[in-house]
């Protein structure tokens, strides 16, 4: 009886809120849920129809892909970048292992005002070194003009979130490889470019992998960077802020159902495949 | 190898202003006036250093520091009962998971596991109407329970790695000389667990301390919203001036960046446990 004794709390939890939210997220998609206009009943797809009719939503799938190729991106090859600094032993590597966590330990709603202090367009650090090194003349305008350059410095802050962790499981991936693997690339006279390419980045594919996982999961949800960097504006709304948006201020809880079962689908199906892309087996 | 140096160096230049840029200027923001702040170009650093904008923040009878106040209030005993519960469900199943046999222990472990694909916010509509439901929208109990249950999976899974790597010898020497179950759990695998438990002790703090939008769904009012909620509600209202925001954000990181300044050999030990395997 003791192992179900000690298992019990931790069943009872997953159960009642995740497996049984999970499993209602599922079945209500397909009811209309309006606090507005009840009662509840059976709508089959139209929650999904009345989706993909609304402007604002198909705008903030598009917006979500580029958060998505961004973020993976830049939190990739940085990450990966970082764990090769990281990957050998110096003095003061402890220090630089505690700076570089830094970011993933922050609030993301505070990242946001932090970085609005360097976006902004009257008082704003990128516009003022901009300036004095004379590469604009007049101060610029960063978020919520152009669609591209709002989501891309959006995503940046992200991309600062989420980077540490992609780093420490990529510098995971590097400790495992014997360093006698370098010493005869050296012999063969590979260049540290070549041993990067034939060595570090092929034994390092499983960390990638998991790296590039966990910022699909962040990019594809991501809430409070754009809530707090753009507020309620329409350019750059995520599809998590759709979801918010609907259920929380629209009260339409039966789209919300359908978006949050969309974007669980698409946080499932991408990580999948990027699994099955980047990820391969490691032995030494 | 010399070019190597310079790639590192380089490295270590990237690592160092990527992360600490945007700190230091909030830092150097909220050491300022409004006046200094307009002024263009910035200043780099402080002119005059002053702390009134975090005297604005915390003290004195006013709004804002009422709200920030009370919402410190809030999120340290969120975060923290949420952090106890979290670490001492978390290993009573790892130590089941490691260590016991028992009828289904493959599925449900596996469950706990698939979770963690899962995004968090699959389930924010779901737990609010249960929240409503029970009466436990704007409770601190509420809010316990939708954390505990996002962090649970992660914890046991670190946990259970942890207890995974310990040696069995000594538990087995415990239970020759007649210790029951319980007895070697309690006396000789959680003293070697330390380690294990304060690293997910303090990941699961950190993760709580940074939430947002449960909380935001989860309370309407100043009576359990936590800090991110109260600044965030802050930034929204146009009238507050930046320098008084930056100032409220340091003092929300400060926490956190204290945690990582001093604990961060068991975040990246926490954290890697079992990640790559």
């Amino acid at each position: 009886m003791l192992p179900y004794a000690l298992v019990s709390p931790l069943a009872l939890f997953i159960v009642a809120l995740a497996l049984v939210p999970a499993g209602y997220t599922i079945v209500a998609s397909f009811y209309k849920v309006q606090a507005l206009d009840p009662p509840t009943r059976f709508s089959g797809l139209d929650n999904f129809r009345r989706l993909f009719r609304d402007t604002a939503v198909r705008e903030s799938i598009g917006n979500t892909l580029i958060y998505v190729v961004i973020g993976v991106t830049l939190s990739t090859v940085l990450g990966i970048a970082m764990a090769v600094t990281l990957q050998h032993r110096f003095r003061g590597r402890s220090v630089l292992i505690a700076v570089l966590i830094l970011p993933w330990a922050l609030p993301g709603v505070v990242e946001g005002i932090v970085w609005t202090g360097i976006w902004d367009s009257n008082t704003g650090l990128l516009n003022s070194a901009l300036n004095s090194l004379h590469i604009i003349n007049h101060y610029q305008v960063f978020l919520g003009q152009h669609r591209l350059l709002t989501i891309f410095a959006i995503e940046l802050v992200q991309v600062w979130q989420i980077t540490p962790l992609s780093a420490l499981l990529v510098l995971a991936a590097l400790q495992n490889i014997p360093g006698d693997l370098y010493e005869s690339g050296n012999l063969d006279g590979a260049s540290a470019w070549a041993a990067f390419r034939r060595i570090t980045l092929p034994l390092a594919r499983p960390g990638i992998a998991i790296a590039m996982v966990q910022a699909v999961i962040a990019t594809l949800n991501v809430f409070d960077q754009p809530y707090i960097l753009n507020g309620a504006a329409p350019t750059g709304a995520s599809l998590t802020m759709q979801t918010y948006f609907i259920s929380f201020q629209n009260l339409d809880f039966g789209e919300g159902y359908a978006l949050s079962l969309i974007i669980t689908i698409a946080t499932l199906v991408v990580s999948l495949g990027v699994v099955k892309l980047v990820y391969r087996p490691v032995e030494f | 190898m010399a070019r190597n140096h310079w790639l590192r160096r380089f490295g270590i230049v990237l690592i160092v202003v990527w992360s600490l840029t945007p700190v230091y200027w909030a830092v150097n923001t909220s050491l300022q006036t409004d006046v200094q702040v307009a002024s263009k170009p910035a200043h780099y650093l402080p002119p005059t250093p002053t702390l009134r904008n975090y005297r604005a923040v915390v003290s004195g009878g006013g709004d804002i520091p009422n709200a920030i106040r009370r919402s410190t209030v809030n999120i340290f005993i969120e975060c923290g009962v949420a952090t106890i519960i979290t670490v001492a469900l978390a290993t009573l199943a790892a130590y089941a998971f490691a260590r016991l046999r028992f009828r289904g222990s493959k599925i449900l472990f596996f469950a706990v596991l698939a979770t963690m694909a899962f995004p968090a916010y699959t389930t924010l509509i779901p737990l609010y109407k249960i929240m409503s439901t029970f009466g436990l929208v704007n409770t601190y109990t509420g809010i316990i329970l939708v954390y505990v249950s996002g962090f649970l999976p992660l914890a046991t899974w670190i946990l259970h790695s942890y207890m995974s790597s310990l040696p069995l010898a000594i538990e087995e020497a415990g239970r020759v000389d007649g210790a029951s179950r319980m007895q070697v759990l309690w006396h000789v695998v959680l003293p070697l667990a330390v380690p294990g438990i304060i690293s997910t002790a303090i990941i699961t703090f950190l993760f709580a301390w940074a939430q947002f939008l449960f909380p935001l769904v989860l309370s309407s009012d100043l009576s359990t919203q936590p800090l991110t909620v109260a600044i965030a509600a802050l930034q929204g209202r146009h009238l507050v001036p930046f320098t008084l925001l930056s100032a409220a954000g340091v003092y929300a990181i400060a926490v956190p960046a204290l945690i990582v300044v001093t604990l961060n050999r068991y975040i990246v030990s926490g954290l890697l446990s079992g990640s790559v395997k």
